[in-house]
């Protein structure tokens, strides 16, 4: 699999070391951190048919960081899938929506988040914190101005994106 | 009370044409989202005001984990058993997480003797807790462990004879493991202790590079279909249902799965 030639990020439990006490718990983790962080294949295992449970795995999480970012997901279409599956490539799943925020920060950082995405996003950074690490949490006092003007630019642009060509 | 007939995976998407089933006596839901405390969401209330029965369908208890199954699981399981007056649960023969990671999605376990005795322990920690039976579901996989000491069929043979669990039969995992390791379907089912199924899942899934995908998002193959006849003639099971978990249909093209799958067993249609 790809994924067997990167080194394991960090917060990936080490496989062999940490998890020890049971054969059986080191080897389940160390078969999770292959198809999900970038692990290396444990020996005996057929490459090939856990390479390809791994990009199944990819793609189902593609499906749920749709459903939970959905304007993202419209705005990039049939591209979402596959690039959200490339992007996730040894990143263990934090849950589809802390996912869905990564990623969102990831295009908006090289350039590539498109209007409907980029409103999605600055929605959602002015109601959720979200350090990136920590699963995102409702701000206690949220920015309310922030928030407002951002639901009012996603509004906008829903309307250009509904309205678009005509 | 026992399943009977043919059901279906009740999700939020397709709650108006599940509730629009005149014949159906029983449907799945996902244990994990129903809210523990209630409330029911008010389709599936319904549902249980029209007497279908409900079972909530557990998918992320990793009861196939080396370590003990979380007790706020358990009580998670129980407490939906409760919510809906289930007849029984089901989960998986699988591990979803481990070392602190998520898989994601339902993981094999090695059929090995360590593995039996940390899924016995598992179900029996998860049984102490219900107030009714659970039932226990093989998988599909793409990949199989190298070391396996046991064939699938003495595996869960031995799981459900050391736990008194019962079987949760996927035909179409049946299907997609023989076809992906070059098997006979139905030599699984002739070893398969088939008295204790207390139903049976019938689902989709599309051939992908070379290997058949379990995918519950596409149609459910002919072979799976004639399966599901092979299987009724070993034993019939009380129950079947179509499982379905994205890209839905139109409603027509979910009523013709179910009355195939009813024609398939012998049961009657309960779309009409």
């Amino acid at each position: 699999m790809t994924g067997a030639t990167r080194s394991p990020r960090a917060g990936v439990a080490d496989p062999a070391g940490e998890t020890g006490g049971s054969g059986l718990a080191a080897r389940q983790a160390a078969l999770v951190a292959a198809l999900v962080a970038g692990g290396p294949l444990p020996a005996g295992f057929d490459a090939q048919r856990v390479g390809a449970a791994a990009a199944a795995l990819r793609r189902k999480r593609a499906g749920e960081v749709a459903r939970a970012w959905p304007l993202l997901a419209a705005d990039l279409g049939t591209g979402f899938r596959p690039r959200f599956a490339t992007w996730a490539e040894g990143r263990p799943s934090a849950g589809s929506f802390a996912d869905g925020f990564a990623y969102a920060r990831f295009l908006r950082d090289s350039g590539e988040l498109p209007p409907l995405g980029a409103a999605e996003l600055a929605g959602r950074e002015a109601a959720w914190a979200f350090d990136g690490v920590s699963p995102p949490r409702r701000r206690s006092r949220p920015d309310q101005l922030l928030h407002t003007l951002a639901l009012r630019a996603r509004r906008v642009l829903v309307h250009k994106w509904i309205t678009r060509g005509k | 009370m026992t399943l009977t007939g043919v059901g279906i995976g009740w999700r939020p998407e397709i709650a108006g044409f599940v509730a629009d089933l005149p014949g159906l006596r029983f449907c799945e839901v996902v244990a994990e989202s129903l809210p523990l405390g209630g409330p029911v969401p008010a389709s599936l209330a319904e549902l249980r005001e029209r007497d279908v029965a409900v079972v909530p369908h557990g998918v992320r208890l990793s009861l196939g984990g080396a370590e003990p199954v979380d007790p706020h699981r358990i009580q998670h399981l129980a407490g939906a058993a409760a919510l809906v007056g289930a007849p029984m649960v089901s989960e998986h023969v699988a591990f979803v997480r481990a070392g602190g990671v998520e898989a994601g999605h339902l993981l094999p376990v090695p059929r090995s003797r360590e593995a039996l005795a940390a899924l016995t322990a598992n179900v029996r920690r998860t049984q102490a807790e219900l107030d009714v039976p659970l039932a226990l579901e093989p998988i599909a996989t793409l990949f199989d462990w190298p070391d396996d000491e046991f064939t699938e069929a003495d595996f869960l043979t031995e799981l459900l004879d050391a736990t008194g669990a019962l079987l949760l039969l996927d035909i179409a995992n049946v299907y997609a493991n023989a076809r992906n390791r070059g098997e006979e379907p139905t030599a699984l089912l002739d070893r398969l202790p088939l008295e204790r199924v207390a139903y049976v899942h019938v689902a989709g899934g599309s051939e992908q590079g070379g290997l058949y995908h379990d995918t519950h998002t596409d149609p459910v193959p002919p072979a799976v279909l004639e399966l599901v006849t092979a299987l009724c003639e070993r034993r019939r099971p009380p129950a079947l249902m179509l499982e379905r978990d994205g890209a839905y249909p139109p409603a027509a093209d979910l009523a013709r799965e179910l009355d195939a799958i009813a024609v398939a067993a012998g049961y009657p249609v309960v779309t009409a």
